[in-house]
Parts: structure tokens; C-alpha cells; sequence
């Protein structure tokens, strides 16, 4: 529904809008639709302008096919796949983050989401040496975590400068306030890592549902509507800028009592990859740092296979994240 | 070019305007406001108010700060001390004690001593920074009831005296003459609510006070679970406003620098045929909280185990709470903490809080 205004296009003024409102001809799409010789003749409008303006105004917003073989092209020259760095969840991700989808990470408070995270930002930093875009609505963002982990997989402190310096952090704690950086990443200004530099690889948005499950449910009539438009914005910035984009999720039980990730059933159909994170039953509830990944909605595995990994640094760094977080001081009984 | 949809405006409002055919933002803020209100089928006043909204919207890129965003090297550069909770093993498993811009849950049966480590906390925050502390005034919101100030004397006076000992320099003696039972008192404001309705209002207020305020450097809600417990028939609603709650207290954290903790309650949950004590509030609920807390007793001795946090790993510590506050347990503090000083500040040394041994024990520091 896009509203005719003088300017529009080269033949369109005042006095030819002034004129097609009157015969009640006031979106694009009503003076496509009817017949251009009638509409000539109830104006009193000059034919030929007003099939000028119409073939204009159609170039302008139809939508171009494209054939299949140029996408497949597009899609082999132009795909990356980025690396978790934590391999056995590689594995489950068929390598890594792919470029041009949402990938989700849903899971219970405390089983590691933002942690792999931070894995995946300061991998693309440091060894991709691209730049990524972390939003952070929940305040687990700590740069000093980041840092742990660059000490740990380089010592040269100009590398690890230069890695954080990679790392843009927005700080966002509403709808409003996403759906605004969203559109600021998209066209922003040169003294923002903008997409239009073409050096981002990674948008992490940790995480999605903190921000939108305050506006669901209820007499709110807008939260589906809200929500929509996040996954919009996020599949557009995928597709058009060939970043990949993780998102947080939290979980919530199901009918029959099993987890599964929040925000309902159609939010379920916007990422093309989702992993369910878990703690390992192991021994002593509290302080175990295993962590059970489940994939549970893939277009290029099979679904449901699992894999473990460790928060902490097992016996060696192929193992688990880079670097144990800081020391215990425990006096565990 | 944002689009329309996406602007905080109200639904109604929006509805009139995208069935008008308006699409951008800049379409809306390009016609007089009486040309607006005529295409888009407003009232004058409705049409003023879309045009203020949008233009806030555009001067100030994005809502607090988040309009350039930052790298994370300035971050690391902006980060600040934290809140010392003066249990040395807790403070070394935290990083350095609860974080200042960050929430901090701290949960636990009754009786384990949340509500004494949330006042230790408001004496804490007034250390002066030569001491090593942030020197600035605390919020103590109460929803219990539990709140006694003869107890929040005496922790102040035992702080005073614990700091008075330490004095070494004239900056610290200069420090040490306004930091006094009195003054203690004097920085840490109390704010009562009776019910879910006054504490919403209530955090709602918060910021303008904060503004009013900039030495605030701690806020505490003790508890949040109290008042959300009774009266709630629709759960569903709870939780929205709960997440809602938690998205406001993440905001007020990070724009105006302070450290917000809360209580929680426990409650029972049947998981694999046992009951088991879970957090309450819900599930959803554990994500809200940036760090977790859980004090609980094991085999005798009262434990602190840190269960959710972005840069700290699962550890349990032991504590005690006495007489003169929330210290240590039993046991000589025997390890350093890493925590990083600067040359200025001088390092705080831990009292043991076993009334036997009355000697002190300077907390060794690395690489001083």
C-alpha cells in the first residue's frame, strides 16, 4: 500500500495526484490495477503521461525474478561458515555458524549459551579477523571475560587489543530500542562498524527473548506484530550483508513436561538452525561444567543427535572453550 | 527510513497510519502536523504527539547509549571496581565482589542470610576508594518488612572499626573523619512497598531519583519474591511483568552505573518423582538475573555457590554471619585474591570472623 505522492516519479506532480484522488486512485497498487485508457479519459489526463508514469511506477516496486542456477552461483561464491570454535558443536552445526541464516541457541539459565557466545565473537575476531556486531540485552556482556579468552588462545597484547577493538557491543534493553539498532546497523553512518563496510561476518544477539517475551500474550495486540519485524530485520541483515546471526532463546516446558526453546510456535519457523543446551547429569548438580547440546531443527542434519562439550578448558584446547574462567576458590565439602 | 511499524508509537495510532499508506518515518515527520492529522485520519493532538515521539527518537540515535555502541576495548577500559562483600573467599570466587552494572540474584531458604548480606552490601558500597571501596550511597528497597536498623548500626560500626584500623596514610585518615555509624546511615535510602503494584511504581520512579542522585552505587530489592508470591491468580501475566520488571532493573544497572541485587525465595519442584528446592518465580525467571547466588546449608556449615554466571565459574564458597556482619567461615582465609589495585588505593585487609582468634590478617595481594 504505497501512497502516490508528487515526486514519485518523473511524470507524477501536484496536479496529476490532485487529479487521480479525485477519481479515487490513491495507492500504487489502484492506479496499476485500472484501466489506463479509462482513467485518461475520466481525468482528463494525457494517455501516453499515464502510461509513462505507470510503467515507472511498476520498474519501481515489483520484485525481479531471478533464476535458480544465478542463485545457486550467488549462493556458493557468496556463503562463509564461521566457526563456534568448540568443535563437537561444529560438528552438530555442520561446521559452523553459516553466513546468510539465523542460527539459535535455546537453553535453561546457566547452561552456557552466552558463553559460546563469546567463543564464537572472539573466534571471528581473532583468527577470522573480521569484525562482529554483539547485541546484549541482558547484561552478561563482560569485556574482561572476552579478554580471559583472547589471553588464552594468543599472547601478543596488540593481537588481543586489536581482536576486542573488532568487537562492537550495543546495549539495548527494549523492543524499540532492537528494532532501532537493527535499522542503524543496516544503514549506519561510516563511524559505525556498519554492514556496508563489508568487514562484519558475525551478529550475535544475546539474547532475543529477554526483549520480546515482555511484549507477548496479555491484552498486548502488538507482541506478534513486534516480534515479526526482529526476525525481518534479522533475516534481511543475514541475506543482504552474508553475516551469520546467532540468537539466544530461553526455554520453557511443554505440554508432556519436556524442554523445549521459548517463544512459541512461530518464532520457531525463523531460524534455520536451532540447538537446545542442557546440563549433563553428572555428578553433583551445582558444579559440574559439562554441557549437552541437542540439535533439534536442521536442514542439513539429522535432527536430534547430541553432543557434549565443556565450558571449561579439559585436557586440552581442541576440547573445550578457550580458557578456564577464573580459578575456583572453593571449599566445596 | 525507518519504517512506521517498528516506532514506539501507540497500536491504535499506528493502525490509522499504515491504513493511511504511510510507510517511513521521514514521510510522517516531512507534513505539517494538520496535513498529517487529515491523511491519516487523527486528532491534532495525536498528530503532535507522533511528530514529538519520531523526532525524539531521531536525536538521540537508539535509547541509552546504544545509538554508537562501543567496542569491547572501551569496555574493558570502563569497567569498574566491584562491591566487596567482606567474606575475602566469596569477593576472590566473584572476581572481586558483585559487579557494578550488572544484576545479581541471591537465593536461598529463609533464614541463610540474604537479607545480611544485602545490608552488608549497603555499608560496603560507602567505603571510600582509598580504602579500596566505590564510596558511594546505596537504595534499599523493602517489600518484608525485614529491614532493622539497630542491625544496620552495628555492621556500620564494625566496618568503621575494621577500616579505622587500617589507616596508613593522611588520605585515609582524611577519608576515615566522614566515615562514620552516622553517616553511613545518612547515604542509604530506604524505600517500603507493600505490594507488586507499589514496587513496579516504585522501580519505575527509580531512575529520575538515580539522575537526582549520581552517588548511588547500589541498588537492593529485598525481596522480589515476596510480593509476587500472594494474589496472583493468572501466572502468565506474572511472568510478563516479571520480565518486564527485569528488563527496567538491566536498564537502570547499565546506564546509571549501579550494582542491582535481589532476593529470591525458594519453593519446592517434583523433578524425575523428588521434590527438590528450586528458585522461585518460575523458570523463565532464571534467565532475568545476570549472576546467581545460592546460599544453602551443606553438612553443617552455611555454603555460597555461584550457579549462573558469564564470567565466573561454578564454585562454593563457606561464610558465617556474625555479629559484626557476613565474613568469613571459621577457617584462616588463606588465599589471595586476584583482583588488580591501583598504585593509589590501598589493599583491604579481611578480619577473621572467628571471635577465638582476634588477631588480623592482611590479605596478601600479588605483585605488591
Amino acid at each position: 500500500m504505497v501512497v502516490l505522492r508528487e515526486g514519485m516519479c518523473p511524470g507524477l506532480d501536484e496536479n496529476i495526484v490532485r487529479d487521480l484522488r479525485a477519481a479515487n486512485i490513491t495507492t500504487v497498487e489502484d492506479l496499476v490495477a485500472s484501466d489506463s485508457e479509462e482513467l485518461a479519459q475520466k481525468c482528463s489526463l494525457s494517455y501516453k503521461a499515464l502510461l509513462a508514469i505507470r510503467r515507472v511506477l511498476l520498474a519501481q516496486h515489483t520484485a525481479f525474478p531471478v533464476s535458480g542456477a544465478d542463485l545457486y552461483e550467488e549462493l556458493l561464491s557468496s556463503t562463509a561458515i564461521v566457526s563456534t570454535s568448540i568443535p563437537s558443536l561444529d560438528k552438530l552445526l555442520d561446521s559452523g555458524l553459516y553466513t546468510g541464516e539465523i542460527t539459535e541457541l535455546s537453553g535453561g539459565p546457566g547452561t552456557g549459551k552466552s558463553q559460546v557466545c563469546f567463543a564464537a565473537a572472539v573466534h571471528t575476531a581473532l583468527r577470522l579477523k573480521q569484525s562482529v556486531i554483539y547485541i546484549d540485552t541482558t547484561g552478561g556482556l563482560s569485556a574482561s571475560r572476552l579478554l580471559q579468552m583472547l589471553q588464552v588462545q594468543t599472547d601478543h597484547v596488540e593481537e588481543q587489543m586489536e581482536a576486542l577493538q573488532r568487537i562492537r557491543v550495543f546495549r539495548v534493553f527494549d523492543i524499540f530500542s532492537l528494532l532501532g539498532c537493527l535499522h542503524t546497523i543496516r544503514c549506519g553512518g561510516p563511524q559505525q562498524a556498519s554492514l556496508g563496510a563489508g568487514s562484519v561476518k558475525a551478529v550475535i544477539v544475546d539474547s532475543v527473548s529477554a526483549i520480546i517475551s515482555p511484549t507477548l500474550g496479555g491484552k498486548q495486540n502488538e507482541g506478534m506484530s513486534l516480534m515479526m519485524q526482529v526476525a525481518g530485520a534479522l533475516k534481511t541483515i543475514a541475506k543482504d550483508f552474508n553475516v551469520a546471526v546467532l540468537v539466544t532463546n530461553h526455554v520453557t516446558r511443554g505440554a508432556g513436561g519436556e524442554l523445549q526453546a521459548g517463544l512459541g510456535l512461530t518464532w520457531s519457523h525463523v531460524p534455520r538452525t536451532r540447538l537446545l543446551l542442557e546440563r549433563s547429569r553428572g555428578p553433583g548438580p551445582l558444579l559440574g561444567s559439562t554441557r549437552t547440546a541437542t540439535l533439534v531443527k536442521s536442514s542439513r542434519q539429522p535432527c536430534h543427535i547430541k553432543a557434549q562439550f565443556d565450558l571449561n578448558w579439559g585436557s586440552g584446547p581442541e576440547e573445550g572453550l578457550p580458557g578456564r574462567k577464573r580459578a575456583r576458590d572453593s571449599s566445596d565439602s | 527510513m525507518k519504517p512506521v511499524s517498528a516506532s514506539p508509537l501507540s497500536p491504535s495510532v499506528k493502525v490509522k497510519l499504515l491504513n493511511a499508506g504511510f510507510l517511513t518515518s521521514e514521510e510522517l515527520l516531512q507534513l505539517k502536523p494538520l496535513q498529517l492529522s487529515k491523511e491519516g485520519g487523527l486528532s491534532l493532538e495525536e498528530a503532535l504527539e507522533v511528530q514529538q515521539i519520531l523526532r525524539e527518537g531521531v536525536d538521540l540515535p537508539g535509547e541509552g547509549g546504544a545509538g554508537l555502541g562501543s567496542t569491547a576495548l572501551e569496555l574493558l577500559q570502563q569497567e569498574e571496581r566491584s562491591i566487596v562483600t567482606f567474606c575475602s573467599r566469596l569477593d576472590a570466587a566473584l572476581g572481586g565482589g558483585i559487579p557494578v552494572g550488572k544484576t545479581t540474584e541471591l537465593c536461598g531458604t529463609p533464614g541463610m542470610g540474604k537479607t545480611q548480606l544485602c545490608l552488608q552490601l549497603c555499608i560496603d558500597v560507602q567505603i571510600p576508594e582509598c580504602f579500596g571501596g566505590l564510596g558511594g550511597e546505596a537504595v534499599f528497597v523493602d517489600t518484608e518488612g525485614s529491614l532493622v536498623v539497630q542491625r544496620v548500626a552495628d555492621m556500620a560500626q564494625a566496618a568503621v572499626q575494621h577500616c579505622c584500623l587500617q589507616d596508613q596514610d593522611a588520605e585515609q585518615r582524611d577519608a576515615l573523619k566522614d566515615f562514620t555509624t552516622e553517616s553511613l546511615l545518612g547515604h542509604l535510602y530506604l524505600m517500603r512497598c507493600h505490594d507488586y503494584v507499589e514496587l513496579l511504581a516504585q522501580v519505575q520512579l527509580l531512575p529520575d531519583f538515580l539522575v537526582k542522585n549520581p552517588k548511588v552505587r547500589l541498588l537492593v530489592i529485598d525481596s522480589l519474591a515476596f510480593p509476587f508470591r500472594r494474589h496472583f491468580e493468572d501466572l502468565s501475566v506474572r511472568t510478563r511483568l516479571l520480565s518486564g520488571l527485569a528488563q527496567q532493573l538491566i536498564r537502570m544497572a547499565s546506564q546509571h552505573r549501579v550494582a542491582v541485587v535481589w532476593t529470591n525465595q525458594m519453593t519446592s519442584q517434583l523433578r524425575g518423582g523428588q521434590w527438590e528446592l528450586v528458585p522461585a518465580l518460575g523458570e523463565s525467571w532464571g534467565h532475568s538475573a545476570t549472576q546467581r547466588l545460592l546460599l544453602h546449608w551443606s553438612g553443617g556449615r552455611r555454603l555460597a555457590s555461584i550457579f549462573k554466571s558469564p564470567s565466573q565459574s561454578e564454585s562454593s564458597v563457606a561464610y558465617s554471619v556474625t555479629r559484626e556482619g557476613f565474613r568469613d567461615a571459621g577457617q584462616l582465609a588463606s588465599s589471595p585474591s586476584g583482583r588488580e589495585q591501583d598504585s593509589s588505593s590501598q589493599s583491604e585487609s579481611k578480619q577473621d570472623s572467628s571471635s577465638q582468634s582476634g588477631s588480623k590478617r592482611p590479605r596478601t595481594q600479588e605483585g605488591q
